[in-house]
């Protein structure tokens, strides 16, 4: 919407002045957890254990990250983190264009009640409970102990949004592609990955963001799963995990370090696709 | 081709759903399941937490819903007129949803600290507050702390989703009104709101049944405390299968989660039902 060409008086003109300046102080407070924390993350955890609301730090110590790397396991719940975080968006992406792909071309029997499947249990939630089952499971097929169950469970319970999505967008490829390929002797997965796939190209970037800020900010699924195995755990555990268990106050500055570590990579990657992110949010939720 | 996704719907998802079923009758623990006939089901009736939790799910998605639609829509609208500094809005706006939500949570249990933490010492130097408040622990605040980290978390998603329908609704129509002399508000409860509807039911059911959901922030905020205070139904399950100090009570918990997927299912149902009779008034 282009209002901005309209001649406005000047009284209208203080009114969006006073609205503009009201918004930008609710932006700062809405930014100041965000940046308290990043903040805080360089002050000694003496000036952290006296409190107060002060942004900067008065001295700038970079010894809460080295602590946090090396004596309280940093290093393995980042790389953790962003196994689950890639692993979960390869994964996501070549499964759910797939199916897209056929849901979109093929004809078969049931094709409608297997996608209605899909549908209904997007919506079909009863908590937290269904990781009981899925942990048994786990541990009957001895893959409790590895990080690709995790990653397993994510890209299932979180396919059907994004098999949804590449159907809708096949559905805008013309056929007449699909054909010539035919023609020219192509088989039916040849024209998927050879023809069909590039042309993805603009909503797989936004489900592979999707999918990579599900795996790196899951909390709960890990969290069950890594109960007794701390070099399993990423970031979003282990840094709750050191509160809970760590010796009280002592360990405020490791926590803070932490959560940084947690939420700085993805906050870069957003400010980077902040375009995609918002389209894969209202085409998911629109269509969906 | 599609094999690897309808293999993890089954393990996923159908397999999970139906597992549920098969210890309703028995006490589980996780190794041995004693036959109890129907002890869960009569416990569940008469378990005061749980009805209690019950509560405290329809006060925090109320509290949640009243607050985040009105502010995320009066955002989209203020967005929408694409003001100088509107794009920046959006972005720092919406940034909130790209963080883990239990990484958040554990940033405001700092911001709510008791002792000196960010939010007391601001309000004590506003003169607004004489003793610092225990926004996490005292029973009278804790769920209103938790609903406004909610909105905190939350906002952005419900910014976007309204800003793209605002974007549906054609420029000439405004254009019309300012001719007929509407002002702002006219403009907006006369336009914006009637022609926003549709979109605004398929937001107002997402919103209704995320909020009837959420659990993870609870958990790391309270964990349901001070005494239960904040339990809402998920997160009293969650501890009832996971707890890390009782032994897990599994068959109980497969029912009370039936009967919360049931309330949830009765609310949305209501809900579609009356935005179903809403469309046949207006």
């Amino acid at each position: 919407m282009s209002s901005a060409n309209y001649i406005r008086s000047n009284k209208q003109k203080a009114v969006i002045w006073a609205l503009t300046i009201f918004i930008g102080f609710c932006a700062l407070l809405l930014l100041y957890p965000v940046i308290y924390i990043s903040l805080g993350s360089f002050k000694e955890n003496k000036e952290l254990l006296l409190g107060g609301a002060n942004l900067l730090p008065k001295r700038f110590v970079l010894e809460n990250y080295t602590q946090a790397w090396q004596n309280a396991n940093f290093s393995v719940y980042t790389k953790n983190s962003f196994f689950l975080g890639i692993g979960t968006m390869i994964l996501t992406v070549i499964i759910s264009s797939m199916s897209g792909y056929v849901f979109s071309r093929k004809d078969f029997k049931y094709k409608e009640l297997l996608y209605s499947t899909f549908v209904a249990f997007m919506f079909v939630n009863v908590g937290s409970v269904t990781l009981r089952p899925l942990f048994e499971l786990a541990v009957k097929l001895k893959m409790n102990t590895s990080l690709v169950s995790v990653v397993l469970i994510l890209v299932g319970t979180g396919q059907a949004t994004f098999i949804f999505l590449n159907r809708g967008f096949v559905n805008t490829i013309p056929k007449e592609l699909d054909e010539a390929a035919k023609i020219d002797g192509c088989t039916f997965f040849q024209t998927f990955y050879r023809i069909l796939f590039p042309l993805l190209k603009p909503i797989t970037a936004t489900i592979a963001l999707l999918s990579f800020r599900g795996g790196w900010n899951e909390y709960i699924l890990p969290l069950v799963f890594t109960m007794s195995n701390d070099s399993m755990r990423p970031l979003t555990v282990g840094v709750n995990m050191l509160r809970n268990v760590g010796d009280g106050a002592a360990a405020w500055n490791i926590v803070f370090a932490g959560a940084t570590m947690a939420i700085l990579p993805m906050i870069v990657i957003y400010l980077i696709f902040s375009r995609h992110f918002m389209q894969g949010m209202t085409a998911g939720a629109v269509k969906g | 081709m599609l094999s690897p996704a309808v293999l993890l719907l089954v393990i996923t998802s159908v397999y999970p759903f139906f597992w549920l079923f098969r210890y309703v009758l028995y006490d589980y623990n996780g190794f041995v399941a004693y036959f109890t006939g129907t002890y869960n089901i009569k416990r569940a009736f008469t378990d005061a937490v749980f009805w209690k939790s019950v509560l405290h799910t329809f006060e925090y998605a109320i509290g949640k819903l009243i607050l985040i639609i009105p502010i995320s829509l009066g955002l989209a609208v203020f967005i929408s007129r694409n003001l100088p500094g509107s794009n920046t809005f959006r972005i720092i706006f919406f940034l909130p949803t790209v963080i883990s939500a239990s990484v958040y949570s554990l940033i405001f249990t700092f911001i709510f600290a008791v002792f000196r933490g960010p939010l007391n010492t601001v309000l004590e130097a506003m003169n607004l507050i004489t003793r610092p408040i225990d926004w996490l622990g005292d029973p009278k605040w804790v769920m209103k702390s938790i609903i406004v980290v909610a909105v905190w978390g939350g906002l952005g998603n419900y910014m976007i989703y309204f800003i793209s329908g605002l974007s549906s609704i054609s420029e000439e129509i405004y254009e019309s009104c300012m001719i007929d002399g509407a002002n702002g508000t006219q403009t907006f409860f006369k336009i914006t709101l009637p022609m926003l509807s549709p979109i605004l039911k398929v937001i107002l059911l997402l919103a209704i049944t995320t909020a009837f959901k959420d659990y993870q922030s609870i958990l790391v905020l309270t964990n349901g405390g001070p005494d239960g205070r904040s339990h809402v139904m998920f997160s009293y399950i969650y501890n009832l299968i996971f707890a890390a100090f009782s032994s897990p009570q599994i068959g109980y918990a497969t029912v009370l989660s039936v009967l919360a997927a049931l309330i949830i299912g009765v609310i949305t149902a209501g809900y579609l039902y009356l935005a179903r009779k809403l469309d046949d008034v207006f």
